[in-house]
């Protein structure tokens, strides 16, 4: 069955669509990620103009925050002060994330930075991830062990964090902190977010609790909150700027990844967190192999003609 | 509804025009076609209209399909390490998005001065490039344009024939492919004697994007501020939904 994707302009596959919604939000609970990550390259590798894959993933990641956020938010796993300082930051982010996105698609670049930037991060992450769970692997089965480097650098970092003004006590989280910090932070990833089409918990995570310090309780439910804001700032942007959301593309991935995310996130209770974590580096490897192939594929031709609208 | 009334206003004044011509044997070619509008959904695979006249002078009939004037821009790729990024970018601004033509001249007489003057024939299109090129570059550019155009089958490829049925009667059959940009297309009938231009006759045709997609399409270019609110509404509303359903039905 085909649909005509209005803002794509091109045909695609309804099933083909379903399924890699249904795979992405299966992925994602499962592995209780937001799924941007494995969702946005997903679409790229069917053919999706990568700017338009991107934009339209802010529109879906929307929808999966959402829900997960009213779930925290039952629970009360939310810190909604420091939740509010992220989201300025966010914004001011994601702003710049859509501003650079439109220079890069006036001048032309836009389809070549963001698999570039996506072999970067996923390279990166997934060796890294790769390299860690091997590690505690080993430590469990066979007892070895590795002197764990002291990394002064970060703690130094940490320690001209402490310094810096503007100290603000936050009650949820029981911690005091420069309101730079979480401003910075969240400047700097959602930048990210306007740029790869993910809702960038895979780095605003590990950010709350090495650096400022929250306690993990409350680090899924307070980043999902400041995800729904960003992530609809970006879209919004993007639909206005860079005319580049989809909204047909983004229902099919909406509805599909939110079943997909029901049955993964079961399915991810049952499976042991090491074993998840292998899977899911080695499962953002081979996408960073497969985008280096996106990455280094010779064009149709070597003029390519464009109307311009 | 200006369309509307733009389209039905032309169909007049073409139907004027025959009664005219043919109550006063003034003009020495008259031609019809057999529909004046093209609606392209998402199942479009292209288009034919019949064109079919009648010439009442000796000459030679030239007959040219003009689509609505485009911006292009033309990339040329360049390899770094393997990857290949846009390089080079020329800008032709009003370039006929469809161009075809028709004629009676054999391929031995040249299409004289005039007819380049008119811009008839694919060489003698005219096309100008934006910002400050050289001529070598523009001319590299264009005849990337113009190849790439024909290969769509957008641009035709040098003079097509025109069928006689008899020493009067003539018929052309016009091809439209399925990548046609939407807007009005003239189609322009000439005769040619001896250098100079007996008659011309101009009917448009109307090429309009129905169905839901154009609609949306026009809609978040034309409203993207609502277009942008909509996508995101939409969002959070199916998320909440989903999760109320999921609590509801299946439990956490």
């Amino acid at each position: 069955m085909q649909i005509y994707l209005p803002i794509a302009e091109i045909p695609v596959n309804v099933i083909l669509i379903l399924m890699l919604g249904l795979a992405a939000g299966f992925l994602a609970g499962m592995f209780g990620i937001g799924g941007g990550f494995i969702a946005t390259p997903l679409l790229m590798f069917i053919g999706i103009p990568p700017a338009i894959a991107v934009s339209t993933s802010t529109n879906q990641i929307i929808s999966a925050s959402i829900s997960g956020l009213l779930a925290q938010l039952r629970k009360g796993n939310v810190d909604i002060k420091m939740g509010w300082f992220l989201v300025v930051g966010g914004f001011l982010g994601s702003t710049i994330g859509v501003s650079i996105f439109k220079i890069l698609q006036k001048t032309g670049h836009i389809d070549i930075v963001i698999p570039l930037v996506y072999v970067i991060f996923l390279g990166s992450i997934s060796v890294t991830m790769l390299i860690e769970t091997i590690r505690t692997l080993a430590e469990k089965k066979y007892g070895i062990t590795w002197e764990k480097k002291k990394n002064s650098r970060f703690e130094k970092l940490l320690k001209k964090i402490e310094q810096l003004p503007w100290q603000v006590y936050f009650p949820k989280s029981d911690i005091t902190v420069s309101i730079f910090v979480p401003i910075v932070i969240s400047i700097g990833i959602g930048i990210l977010v306007a740029l790869m089409g993910v809702g960038g918990g895979f780095l605003m995570i590990p950010a709350m609790i090495y650096i400022l310090r929250m306690p993990s309780s409350i680090v899924v439910g307070t980043s999902l909150f400041q995800i729904v804001f960003i992530a609809s700032n970006a879209t919004f942007l993007q639909a206005v700027t860079n005319h580049t959301v989809d909204i047909v593309l983004a229902f099919l991935m909406i509805i599909s990844s939110a079943i997909g995310a029901q049955f993964g996130t079961r399915v991810g209770y049952r499976v042991d967190a090491d074993s998840m974590r292998l899977v899911l580096s080695l499962l953002l490897f081979a996408v960073c192999v497969k985008m280096l192939f996106v990455l280094f594929a010779a064009p149709p031709s070597l003029y390519i003609i464009e109307v311009l609208k | 509804m200006i369309r509307l009334r733009l389209r039905y206003s032309a169909i007049y004044s073409l139907l004027a025009l025959f009664l005219w011509s043919a109550n006063s044997f003034a003009s020495p070619v008259i031609s019809g076609i057999s529909t004046n509008e093209i609606n392209i959904d998402h199942k479009f695979l292209g288009a034919q209209i019949l064109l079919f006249g009648a010439k009442g002078d000796a000459g030679n009939i030239v007959i040219a399909v003009r689509g609505p004037k485009k911006n292009f821009l033309v990339t040329r790729k360049q390899k770094l390490l393997g990857v290949w990024y846009n390089g080079e970018r020329v800008k032709f601004k009003d370039a006929y998005s469809f161009y075809s033509l028709f004629s009676t001249f054999g391929p031995q007489d040249p299409l004289d001065s005039e007819l380049s003057e008119m811009e008839l024939g694919n060489d003698n299109l005219k096309f100008s490039a934006s910002g400050d090129i050289g001529e070598k570059a523009k001319n590299e550019f264009q005849i990337q344009l113009i190849d790439q155009m024909e290969k769509n089958s957008l641009y035709s490829a040098g003079t097509q024939r025109i069928d006689f049925l008899d020493e009067t009667l003539f018929k052309v059959m016009l091809n439209f492919p399925k990548n046609i940009a939407r807007g009005t297309y003239t189609v322009e009938i000439y005769l040619i004697h001896e250098g100079s231009v007996l008659s011309f006759q101009s009917i448009p045709i109307y090429v309009n994007q129905v169905g839901m997609s154009a609609k949306i399409f026009d809609f978040a270019h034309e409203e993207s501020f609502f277009y942008g609110l909509i996508a995101v509404a939409l969002a959070l509303v199916v998320g909440w939904l989903a999760n109320y359903l999921f609590a509801r039905f299946l439990g956490k």
